[in-house]
Order: structure tokens, then sequence, then C-alpha cells
């Protein structure tokens, strides 16, 4: 792209005033510009600077590849809902870009997203699953081998893989493997005994059971870690999460112990919706 | 077999205190609205046991304390698109310690609370429930145990 190509896809931007309040001070300074170096110099340092910001503000095309080394950042523009900075060491795709869906893929490195808008618009695809935008703010990093980190800090973000889904509201995180898909979501204040065994969980050789440490570390608030987990278990297991949930906090009118067993879809949305208050 | 009936007795204590039976409020952190608009909320609440939440008359003030002086700030409280559940977004300001007040009648019911304010915001073990709006005094009360706990 040569530079007229650039300009021609730089969009306009306002300048701020005291741009024009200096060069206009320029203009009608009588002295030799040469007296005033250092407000040329100014002005230049601010055009360069607002150059800079159109055109990294600029609307990527569906298919680009964009990329930044150890050193740079950028920030992409999301349609009019929000926009995504890209941090250092990363790759991402721009899959789609239409009003109706804004599409990335990332390769591989972190992003942050801001999206303000309904749900369901903003998605981006890693090795180990889809974010779905439920209005949030959120940070998803994926490495080499695509373990990633979904960490939200506004709103809820839905991660799918092959029908495996965990929602991860405000203030919680949720690992995410390749070929596994979404871990179980947990808040970043629960104890470090219950994310580790969160870690263990599936592993055979574990020194205790994880399930029983998790069961125990829980508070109210970590019922979103146990809800994830009755969907997760083995059916055996599913009675002592259950237990637990209730034992924490009551079971609202129309969730069943009966249904809430069977994962009966509507009963664990109906839950899910109540035990939101205490997340 | 007496330790467990005072057991019994304090958890029964507690949960009529933590949520009194009849009209009162659910306080909750912003993704319980399940509302993408309230996103940066200072928090959510809904109404309990009230028949008809359209008709509930619901008000909240933040009141605080900057650098000594007492401040009380009214508040916009903005209706979610579920009937009867509400957000506070934060108009007070940043400095000093801040609770807020929630008032509400529905019909001839009454209900306060009180939510304490931190830096992560609402905090959950503070609040105070009442089935009438909540006084000056435990307003105050609730102002020093906050500014106490820092």
């Amino acid at each position: 792209m040569d530079e007229r190509e650039i300009l021609d896809h730089l969009p306009k931007v306002k300048a701020p005033d005291a741009i024009w309040t200096s060069i206009e001070a320029a203009l009608n300074d009588h002295r030799s510009p040469a007296r005033r170096p250092w407000l040329w110099a100014f002005a230049s340092v601010a055009v360069l600077a607002l150059l800079a910001v159109g055109y990294w503000s600029v609307r990527h095309r569906a298919g680009e590849w964009i990329e930044t080394d150890s050193k740079s950042r950028t920030t992409l523009r999301i349609g009019e809902i929000g926009f995504v900075e890209i941090e250092p060491g990363t790759r991402v795709r721009v899959v789609t870009e239409q009003p109706g869906e804004h599409r990335l893929a990332l390769a591989h490195g972190e992003i942050r997203a801001t999206i303000s808008a309904p749900p369901k618009l903003f998605f981006v695809d890693t090795a180990s699953g889809t974010a779905i935008d439920l209005g949030c703010e959120y940070t998803l990093s994926d490495d080499e081998l695509g373990l990633g980190l979904l960490h939200v800090t506004k709103g809820w973000v839905s991660f799918q893989w092959k029908g495996l889904e965990s929602l991860v509201p405000a203030g919680a995180s949720c690992r995410t493997h390749p070929k596994i898909g979404p871990g179980i979501p947990y808040f970043d204040d629960a104890s470090q005994r219950l994310k580790d065994a969160l870690e263990n969980l599936g592993v055979e050789k574990s020194a205790e059971d994880p399930l029983e440490v998790i069961l125990a570390e829980a508070r109210v608030r970590d019922t979103l870690t146990l809800w994830h987990l009755l969907q997760r278990v083995p059916v055996g297991d599913r009675a002592r999460v259950y237990d637990r949930i209730a034992f924490l906090t009551p079971v609202p009118d129309g969730v069943s112990r009966e249904k809430a067993l069977k994962l009966d879809p509507e009963t664990l949305r109906l839950w899910k919706d109540e035990l939101a208050w205490k997340w | 077999m007496m330790n467990f009936r005072i057991g019994i007795a304090a958890f029964a204590l507690a949960a009529a205190w933590a949520h009194p039976p009849g009209f009162s409020f659910t306080i909750g952190n912003p993704v319980a609205s399940q509302d993408f608009h309230f996103k940066t909320a200072a928090f959510v609440f809904r109404t309990e046991s009230c028949a008809d939440p359209a008709k509930a008359q619901i008000s909240a003030t933040a009141e605080g304390i900057v650098k000594g002086a007492r401040q009380s700030v009214a508040l916009k409280v903005m209706a979610a698109s579920k009937p009867g559940v509400y957000a506070v977004t934060q108009s007070w300001p940043a400095e000093g310690d801040w609770v807020v007040s929630l008032r509400g009648t529905c019909g001839s019911a009454s209900a306060g609370a009180i939510v304490p304010m931190g830096p992560k915001g609402l905090i959950r073990e503070s609040l105070e429930f009442f089935a009438r709006p909540a006084t000056d005094a435990e307003i105050d009360a609730s102002l020093k145990a906050l500014g106490a706990s820092k």
C-alpha cells in the first residue's frame, strides 16, 4: 500500500481545537519560523499523531490479517459498536465485518474487546471455540498451542465449542483448551484451592478428589462454578453438586431436583438467572 | 441438641435479617439484570413480593462523607426491560465513603436498603435491609462502619 492509498483510506478526524489555535498563532506570528522551531515541531508531531490515530482506527476489511510485533499494539474499530485493542505479539484476522455480524479470528496473542451493543453481534473465533459477546468488555488470550484464557470485566461472554457452553460474567475467568473447548468458569476472587482443583478435574492422578475440594471451597458466589460443574460431571456426581448449591443458596421456585439432575435446559436457565443475583 | 437448636434459631434470624418477608429488595451485580444497557451500572436491584411492580415507587440517594463533610446526591433509578428490575449508575464522587439508600413503596408496604459501595462495587456482606426507609441514624452508622473498615 503506497502513501496515496493510505491517504485514501484515512477517515476524516476532527482536529483538537488546540491545534488550530497553535497554527493560527504561528501564522499570525511575524517573526521568522526559524526563531520558533518548537512551534512547528509541535504542529508536525500533532498532525502525525492524528494521522496515526486515523490510520489505526480505519475499518479493516474481511479477510485481512492484523499482526503486531513484540512492541507494537493497535486498536481495531468494530463497526459502530465498539473497539478491540490488539496487544503486542498478536495475530488476528477480520473474518466478517457487517452490521449484523462482526467476527474476528484470534490465531495467537491477546485482545481486549469493549463492545456496547445488543448480544450476539461480535464474535471471536479461537482454536478452542468462539467467544460470543453478550454486551461486555473482556480480555481474550490464546497461545501458540491454542490454550487460552478469557477474563470478563463487564457484562457477559458466552464461550462455545461444539455444543459446550461456558457463560462468563464480569469478575470471572475461564480457561479454554483446543479440542476440549471452554473450561469451567470461576470468579477471580475464588480460593486458589478451588482454582487448582478445577485445573485437576478429570486428571486421574490427583492427590485429592478435585470435586470434593471444589464443593468444600465453594462460597455462595461460586455457584457460578457449581452451576457449570453440574452439567459437566459424570451423572453419578450430579447430586453432590446439586446438594452443595442448594445448601449455599435457596433453590428458587420452578427448579426441581429431579429436573436439575436431568439437566433440563429450562430449569437450568431459570436457576442460572436466579443464581446470577449472587454473582 | 441445645447447640443444634441455637444454630437453627441463629440461621432463621440471619435469614430473616438478610431478606425480610413481604415487599423488599434483592441487590445484585449488573450481570444479574441480564441487560447489556446496565453493564456499567454500580449495581442492580429488583423488588420482591410486589404484586404490580409497575406501580412500585422507587427512589435512591447516595449518602457519603468526603473529607469529613457529609454529602447527599439524588440518584436516577433506571428501569430494566424486566418488570421490577432497576439499575443505579454511579453519579456520586469517586472520593470518600459512600452508601446508597434505596426506598420503595408498593401499595401500603414500604421497604428500604442500604448498599455500601467499595472500590470494586457493592459490598455484599454489608448490605442492610429494612421494612421501611432507612433512618438517617442507620445511614450514618453504615457510613461510619464503611470508613472504619478501611
